[in-house]
């Protein structure tokens, strides 16, 4: 031991002892935020990339992707609801049994018994339905401000995974309660992957080809729900598709932030005028480092070709923003949670089918369909339309338009004309059907293959494709065509799911109300 | 910026708010912790206020009902008169040790009262309604051996008759008199009796002790009981388990013929449902649609026993008259039909008697048997039945039919049953011995006054009429009712292989002669408005025409 330095500095190996052990708040900060408190340009910027989470983010982000009007904040809502789930998924597998009539009890104790067990699953149950509502209206929200176009195709082909993996977890979630309502839901669900059987038997090929029981055999596991399916679903529900969506996730705000940020118009600038005289100065200090990082980057990067003028540090305005919606969504979660109880029917019972048997509310509409024609409600239309949305920003190469909602050639007005055309036509025939029945009614010996091709799912879909050609031609764009197509299907898709969650009863009988149905 | 703090600021806060309300509801606005809290005040020394519970692993049971019910729960002080917070009523069972869904049913580890009590949706075992609460006991007993309902009602009558309630406490009754009390001698609660056993001298020792006090209470109150009066006495006595109200309901159902039609503990018929478990029915998976009032089992069972094919569309269960103390009865029996997977240590010894050793829970004389499988159908007093939408079901005690029946006809009739009909065969494993049917038929004598037929009971006699002339005649009279091959219809079947085995010629043709009064089988040996009478050789013809649909081996 060296007494040189205590003797000359006059402090004890004590003393400095008892300093640091002051100082462990300030050091840890420091330690946690190497770049210093953001308070500069500077600093706010290594505060963003130097952080594993945060640096998903530019550094800086465009005034006009703050805008609430921009994004209403949807797919940050669809992350936050996504991460409420988790953390109360999670909690809620402590005490989950994934093992028929155990898995009831384990969800009835978990209601009726474990502290806060109720609350907790109801905000799971609520968080996973926002989820699904947030991701469809996100979806909305990207076409109709034309952010699909290019350079961000491949990052709307990635949204649509997302899609799918959104409705896989929540309908995966639906079996693992194992009541009535799970159980009958799932089998309509597990019919639904079946209904290529409709194809193969009318063509009498189901013994040599048979997609459809092997879809529905690879979802179940066995030839009923039971079991098998259980499990599946569990592993499924709480692992597979969870990392999958983690993942894809990961891809798609990556892609948001390389595919040139939010899209916007061309002349945002100019839209949104100079900045507020509240918003953080911009370069208030000189800039102790250039901005190369970006001009290394190909592409629309923000920062290339243009000032930073109308660009804001992302830390703390985007921040505020995220945690802001983020914080939203649990007060939207939790108050839903404290309103209303998640359901809880009867133990699954596979002698006495629910009457009507109803898929989750996302899939009603595809319900209705399959009563028509359960090839084409299940697989023909869906594939049409995952299809056509998959092609759309290929087939749109247009600029007019980015940014802004409902942009592009026919704007509102061609969104208004499609709204009333699509949710008039698929009025006109459901009630055409509902009060006069279809082909199978009036000449009860057609061949199957009749209905599968002329029903009122395929009958929509053709009109809406007509219209569609139709506002191709009459505004001389695809984007137009494009604009009518995705309206009409949006309104196609919430007027059959109100139909099919609301107005249909026992034997899928159209009822005006619940109050109506027999055995009530 | 400015706006998105606002928004951040306020969600936060809400969220807050929001969980502080979840928390304060969950933790501090439980209705137990408000009961608790009472009794804390109430009790003279108070309570702590905290979750209680019974737990007994071997029964599967872990109850927090007593986290309300403070004072059912083992060492609490309880509050005397409080519906809550007041004590169990004195039972043979600790609910320390057996806890409390075992009887009561419910939901035991819930700590609301809905919940608990059942009363949430698709709850699938609602606590058993108060008024019912002896159908409990049938979770354990499952086998409570039930007399003779006539015995048992005429007992209730007789105690009330020989005043035997002012000195014995029986069912929480009577006993206040006490007269022995200077003598210091109690009169013992008669309620458990059953169960405890008592001096089967007991008459002789009264009558002893009346004689040796020439006066006071002995002399006043105790008076000869003749022997008919002591037998049931008897019965009463050893029915009386604690559970008066059960075995009554009990009794009762033995009456009314139910097990002619359905099986409970595999003793039964086979036209009606298994009604083994029918008190542990999920009301969830029951079709409420026709049933009026509040959406219970209670409501179910009752609509039910008042018009059957109402709330199960397509019943065969006729709709009988009963009172509405009947119904209630019933439905008390209907509760107690749970029959909890008990560990066998918990099995009571009726339980055990009747499961492992074949002893049978129900009485087995004449009159508890007939009523027990064949009153639903034939009447009470055999006098047939009618219900709208089936055929009648014959008059088994009429004079008529007894003065032509012989023993052998009528036991072979229960023993085989009729095939293709709704008379099931009774001689199987699971249904009556001989000598149970002997007591039967019996009773049916006794029910027809005591008729014997006149006519010797030959099977092998032929009255040898002519077939052809038979047939001509059958097919003139008799196959509007019985069918054209004999087939039945509003008649009985008669190419029916059991009755042409086990009838005589002579049981046929006196049959046709005189007819079936109370049916519509007319008498065909006398004219009529519309027909002539028949003559004994047409008689016998008719007879012989029948006896071609015999099949012979």
């Amino acid at each position: 031991m060296s007494d040189a330095s205590g003797a000359t500095s006059g402090v004890t190996a004590m003393g400095r002892f008892l300093a640091n052990l002051r100082e462990i708040p300030k050091t840890f900060r420091e330690s946690l935020v190497r770049g210093g408190a953001p308070t500069t340009d500077r600093t706010r910027s290594s505060f963003v990339f130097g952080n594993v989470f945060l640096h998903l983010h530019a550094v800086r982000t465009h005034r006009w992707s703050l805008r609430w009007s921009t994004t209403a904040g949807l797919g940050i809502m669809s992350v936050a609801a996504f991460l409420i789930t988790l953390i109360t998924g999670v909690l809620l597998m402590f005490y989950y049994k994934p093992y028929p009539d155990a898995a009831y009890v384990s969800i009835k104790d978990l209601h009726f018994v474990v502290p806060t067990g109720r609350f907790i699953r109801n905000i799971h149950r609520w968080a996973a339905n926002v989820m699904v509502v947030a991701v469809l209206l996100h979806m909305a929200r990207v076409f109709f401000t034309g952010a699909y176009r290019k350079p961000r195709e491949f990052n709307w082909l990635v949204g649509m995974g997302l899609l799918a993996i959104t409705l896989g977890l929540s309908f995966t979630g639906y079996l693992l309660p194992w009541d009535q309502l799970a159980y009958w839901a799932i089998t309509i669900g597990a019919n639904i992957a079946q209904s290529p059987r409709e194809v193969t038997d009318a063509l009498k090929i189901t013994e040599y080809f048979d997609p459809g029981g092997l879809q529905r055999l690879l979802l179940l596991g066995s030839s009923d729900v039971g079991e098998e399916a259980l499990i599946r679903f569990f592993l499924l529900h709480v692992m597979i598709l969870p990392l999958a969506l983690v993942a894809l996730l990961g891809v798609h705000m990556w892609r948001v932030r390389k595919d040139g940020g939010i899209a916007r118009p061309d002349d945002a600038d100019a839209r949104l005028g100079p900045p507020p005289a509240d918003t953080y100065p911009v370069f208030t200090e000189a800039p102790q480092k250039t901005y190369q990082i970006a001009a290394i980057v190909k592409g629309k990067t923000p920062a290339v070709g243009k000032g930073p003028e109308n660009t804001v540090p992302s830390m703390p305005h985007l921040f505020y923003a995220e945690m802001g919606v983020f914080m939203l969504t649990v007060l939207i979660c939790t108050a839903l949670a404290l309103v209303s109880d998640a359901p809880l029917k009867e133990l699954a019972n596979p002698n006495v089918p629910e009457n009507p048997a109803k898929a989750p509310w996302y899939f009603l509409g595809l319900q209705e369909l399959v009563a028509y024609s359960a090839f084409m409600g299940g697989i023909g239309i869906p594939s049409i339309v995952l299809l056509g949305l998959g092609l759309i920003p290929y087939l749109d190469r247009e600029k007019e338009g980015t940014g802004l909602w409902f942009g592009g050639p026919g704007g509102v007005p061609l969104v208004l004309l499609s709204t009333v055309y699509g949710f008039g036509t698929a009025f006109a025939l459901e009630a055409f059907a509902i009060r006069f029945g279809w082909i199978r009614e009036w000449w009860p010996d057609v061949p199957q293959l009749v209905i599968t091709a002329i029903n009122p799912g395929t009958v929509l879909t053709a009109l809406y494709a007509g219209f569609s050609i139709w506002a191709v031609k009459r505004w001389g764009s695809t984007r137009a065509g494009a604009l009518a197509l995705f309206t009409c299907f949006l309104c196609g898709f919430i007027l059959l799911t109100v139909v099919g969650q609301h107005f249909r009863g026992p034997n899928w009988v159209f009822y005006w109300s619940p109050s109506e149905w027999p055995g009530h | 910026m400015k706006k998105n703090k606002h928004l951040l600021l306020w969600s936060s806060l809400g969220v807050l708010a929001l969980l502080v309300v979840a928390a304060v509801q969950e933790n501090f606005f439980k209705e137990w912790r408000r009961h608790q809290l009472r009794a804390d005040s109430l009790a003279e020394h108070g309570i702590d206020v905290r979750l209680r519970q019974v737990v007994v692993p071997s029964l599967n049971v872990m109850d927090r009902c007593v986290s309300c019910h403070v004072g059912m729960a083992p060492g609490e002080p309880a509050i005397a008169g409080d519906k809550v917070l007041g004590a169990h009523k004195p039972v043979v069972h600790d609910p320390a040790e057996f806890g409390c869904t075992v009887c009561h049913g419910g939901q035991g580890r819930a700590t609301e009262r809905a919940d608990a009590h059942g009363d949430a949706r698709h709850w699938p075992e609602p606590m058993i309604p108060a008024k019912y609460a002896e159908a409990g006991c049938g979770t354990c007993h499952t086998h409570i051996e039930v007399p003779n309902y006539e015995l048992v009602l005429r007992g209730e009558k007789l105690v009330e008759r020989y005043d035997c309630l002012s000195c014995h406490a029986l069912d929480g009754r009577g006993g206040t008199l006490r007269p022995l009390a200077a003598a210091t001698v109690t009169s013992p609660d008669l309620t458990y009796v059953g169960v405890r056993g008592y001096d089967a001298q007991w008459y002789e020792k009264h009558v002893a002790k009346r004689a040796a006090s020439p006066d006071g209470p002995w002399h006043a109150s105790f008076g000869d009981i003749p022997e008919m009066d002591r037998e049931a006495l008897r019965v009463l006595l050893d029915s009386r388990v604690g559970t008066p109200r059960l075995v009554e309901a009990k009794a009762l159902f033995h009456t009314l013929g139910c097990r002619g039609c359905h099986k409970i503990g595999g003793v039964g018929g086979e036209d009606g449902p298994d009604l083994t478990r029918e008190g542990e029915k999920d009301p969830g998976l029951a079709d409420f649609t026709h049933v009026p009032g509040p959406r219970s089992l209670e409501s179910w069972f009752k609509a039910h026993f008042r018009a059957p094919a109402t709330v199960v569309p397509g019943s065969k269960m006729p709709e009988f008259s009963l009172t509405e103390e009947q119904i209630d009865l019933l439905t008390l029996y209907m509760f107690s039909l749970r029959r909890s997977d008990l560990p066998e240590a918990y099995w009571p010894k009726d339980r055990i008697r009747v499961v492992r050793f074949g002893a049978s829970e129900f009485s087995r004389d004449g009159e508890t048997l007939y009523g027990t499988f064949c009153a639903s159908c034939h009447g009470a007093a055999g006098e047939g039945m009618r219900f709208a939408g089936m055929t009648a079901f014959p008059a088994i005690a009429s004079e008529g039919f007894l003065a032509l029946a012989s023993d052998r006809f009528i036991a072979e009739t229960i023993r085989k049953g009729r095939p293709g009909r709704r008379m099931a065969a009774w001689g199987h494993a699971n249904g009556l011995t001989d000598e149970e049917v002997g007591k039967v038929v019996a009773h049916l004598r006794a029910l027809g006054n005591g008729v014997m037929p006149a006519a010797p009971d030959d099977l092998a006699e032929r009255l040898g009429g002519e077939k052809a002339r038979g047939a001509a005649l059958y097919a003139e009279h008799c196959t509007g009712c019985h069918g054209k091959t004999g087939e039945g219809g509003e008649g009985t079947a008669l190419n029916n292989s059991v009755l042409l085995a086990t009838a005589t010629d002579r049981y046929m043709a006196e049959t046709i002669r005189l007819g079936r009064p109370g049916t519509s089988m007319p008498t065909f040996g006398m004219a009529s408005t519309v027909r002539p009478a028949l003559a004994s050789d047409e008689i016998a013809a008719i007879v012989a025409h029948i006896r071609t649909w015999e099949v012979t081996r």
